[in-house]
């Protein structure tokens, strides 16, 4: 994969004024695409995400900063410059926004009427809808077709310039889980079939872990932490990060249960219920086994999940240690230079961690 | 025939009449439907593109259209009948007859069209406009191929509402001297008291009515796919 940036976006503010009232919807933010990635703009309704990457295509004016795609400054494009570079940029949204009065063919082909012939625009909109699954629905209308097809043929009307980026805005969040799935597989192998680079807005960290290989995580018009997929979900620092991957890998849920069972669990002094999470190698360690060979430390498996990100194992185990207290330290200690991250948990605390 | 003669004793004896008024009527609502038409289409899509995030938003020029229209639709057509004359005398030559009755007919009827125009357009999903824009269509592309052709069942049920109510127009604006059926119905019918004229004209017009709802029906059901 080479490193060169495709879109790069500068010290971006988006200020909204109305009525008198004043919305910094986007503070100062910084994002790095590079060619070929999936990068993931995950965040809250409300956290200026959808604004931030409607500045790419200039949908969005930004108040302050400066947006280069492909090497060209978007914000000095005159009009007619703008829709030559928004051809290269193509855009997916929520809600589809197909033409209603126009069959699937022509939704497709509508990007290509003038810049095309009759029977090239033809063969385009067949190789597109094929492309996307939907040949025999040419000439139906979007009202007979359920949303997971409808956003197919948006993906295909996006592709009809051959764009090299992708923007997903919020795409996935109308569509129930299996739909959502298949559009995601759809985007990966779109990026790697085609080169593509995609930038996924999305409040689902599921979404994110499936496909993107980098994620941003955005707060209040900030982006508030980013990096490859893999760093973000093993080592979250900030609460909202952690709170979106707990949620993703449902953690977040299992704690719930156990928290709820904590008081039948009746940990004694001897007992520690503590989370392990582990990424890559030390999966395969067999850690338990360990943990009671080496020190007689009896854990008990209340909760387990392994996540592969990117190729990369990352586990979780919830467990009740049980030892002596000076084996229990020692067990932590192993743990953390076996590069386990360990951490306690305390069932009274009401906050997940 | 007997039956017509024993219900409409006076209206069988001036067929000529009545076929006359109709081709007025007629030529009245064609022409003006044309030209107001042009002009409140025109209208109609300047105020939803400069409109506050329209794709050409331009506070002057939407304010100007505004109030434009506000202001042609608030007075009265009765009234505008009279105060037009003058103008109406400089564009035509007179401010009599058939003809002439276009003039404030164009001028009552556009700025209705305009707003009805401005209401379907509105209709057009946002989105569809924006994702238009996103793959690199300009302000004509996207009024043309976006606007008119999404909002296009709107726009023909917004037509047969502006033409029908274009023909009660042209009845009011009969009475004064335009002619066609409205002048019959009131200058003989009512005058005369020959109330059998009057309700012959008013049968006349609501078939003339009833013909265009149903055209108009037919077409829109058939352009509209969101169903």
């Amino acid at each position: 994969m080479t490193n060169e940036a495709i879109i790069q976006l500068k010290d971006i503010d988006v200020t909204f004024h109305n009525k008198g009232q004043t919305v910094e919807a986007v503070k100062k933010v910084s994002l790095t695409v590079e060619r070929g990635d999936i990068y993931g703009v995950v965040g809250y309704s409300g956290a200026g995400k959808s604004t931030l990457v409607r500045v790419i295509n200039r949908l969005q004016r930004p108040t302050a900063g400066s947006v280069e795609v492909s090497g060209q400054d978007i914000l000095a494009l005159n009009p007619r410059e703008l829709r030559t570079a928004r051809t290269k940029i193509g855009m997916i949204f929520q809600h589809f926004n197909l033409m209603a009065s126009r069959t699937i063919a022509d939704n497709v082909g509508y990007p290509l009427k003038g810049r095309l012939s009759r029977d090239e625009r033809k063969k385009k909109v067949a190789h597109l809808l094929d492309l996307v699954g939907l040949s025999e629905k040419a000439e139906d209308y979007p009202a007979q077709l359920s949303g997971g097809q409808k956003q197919r043929v948006a993906i295909a009307r996006a592709l009809a310039n051959d764009p090299e980026i992708l923007i997903s805005d919020e795409a996935t969040s109308a569509l129930d889980p299996k739909t959502t799935s298949s559009i995601l597989e759809l985007l990966k192998r779109l990026n790697k079939e085609l080169g593509l680079t995609v930038v996924l807005i999305t409040h689902e960290m599921e979404a994110v872990k499936e496909i993107c290989n980098k994620v941003a995580v955005m707060e209040a018009g900030e982006i508030i932490e980013r990096g490859d997929l893999v760093t973000i979900f093993s080592r979250p620092e900030k609460p909202l990060t952690q709170d979106f991957i707990n949620t993703a890998t449902q953690i977040n849920q299992a704690l719930e249960k156990i928290f709820r069972q904590a008081a039948t669990l009746n940990l004694s002094e001897s007992q520690q219920l503590v989370q392990l999470q582990y990424v890559g190698a030390s999966t395969d360690a067999p850690l338990i086994t360990e943990l009671y060979k080496r020190y007689g430390v009896v854990s008990n498996i209340l909760y387990g999940n392994v996540e592969i990100l990117q190729d990369t194992p990352l586990g979780n185990l919830i467990v009740v240690m049980s030892g002596e207290p000076d084996k229990l330290a020692a067990a932590w200690q192993y743990c953390q230079d076996a590069g386990i991250n360990i951490t306690h948990l305390n069932p009274n605390d009401s906050e997940v961690a | 025939m007997n039956l017509l003669a024993k219900y409409f004793p006076n209206a069988v004896t001036m067929k000529g009449d009545f076929l006359q008024a109709t081709g007025e009527t007629l030529y009245m609502t064609a022409i003006t439907a044309i030209v107001a038409g042009i002009i409140g289409m025109a209208i109609g899509i300047g105020l939803i593109v400069t409109q506050p995030g329209g794709i050409l938003e331009n506070r002057v020029v939407y304010n100007i259209l505004d109030k434009l229209v506000n202001l042609c639709r608030s007075i009265p057509f009765v009234i505008l009948l009279a105060v037009i004359a003058p103008l109406t005398r400089i564009i035509v030559g007179t401010a009599i007859g058939t003809t002439a009755a276009i003039v404030p007919l164009v001028i009552g009827s556009a700025p209705f069209y305009a707003r009805q125009i401005q209401n379907a357009l509105a209709e057009v999903d946002h989105g569809v406009v924006e994702a238009a824009e996103s793959v690199g269509s300009g302000p004509i592309a996207i009024i043309f191929r976006v606007y008119l052709k999404e909002g296009l069942p709107d726009i023909i049920r917004s037509s047969v509402l502006t033409l029908i109510s274009l023909i009660d127009l042209t009845a009011m604006a009969g009475a004064i001297g335009g002619g066609g059926l409205g002048n019959l119905a009131i200058n003989v019918g009512y005058s005369r008291f020959e109330t059998d004229v009057t309700v012959m004209a008013m049968l006349i017009i609501l078939v003339i009515v009833f013909a265009i709802q149903l055209i108009g029906d037919l077409l829109a059901r058939r352009v509209d796919h969101t169903a």
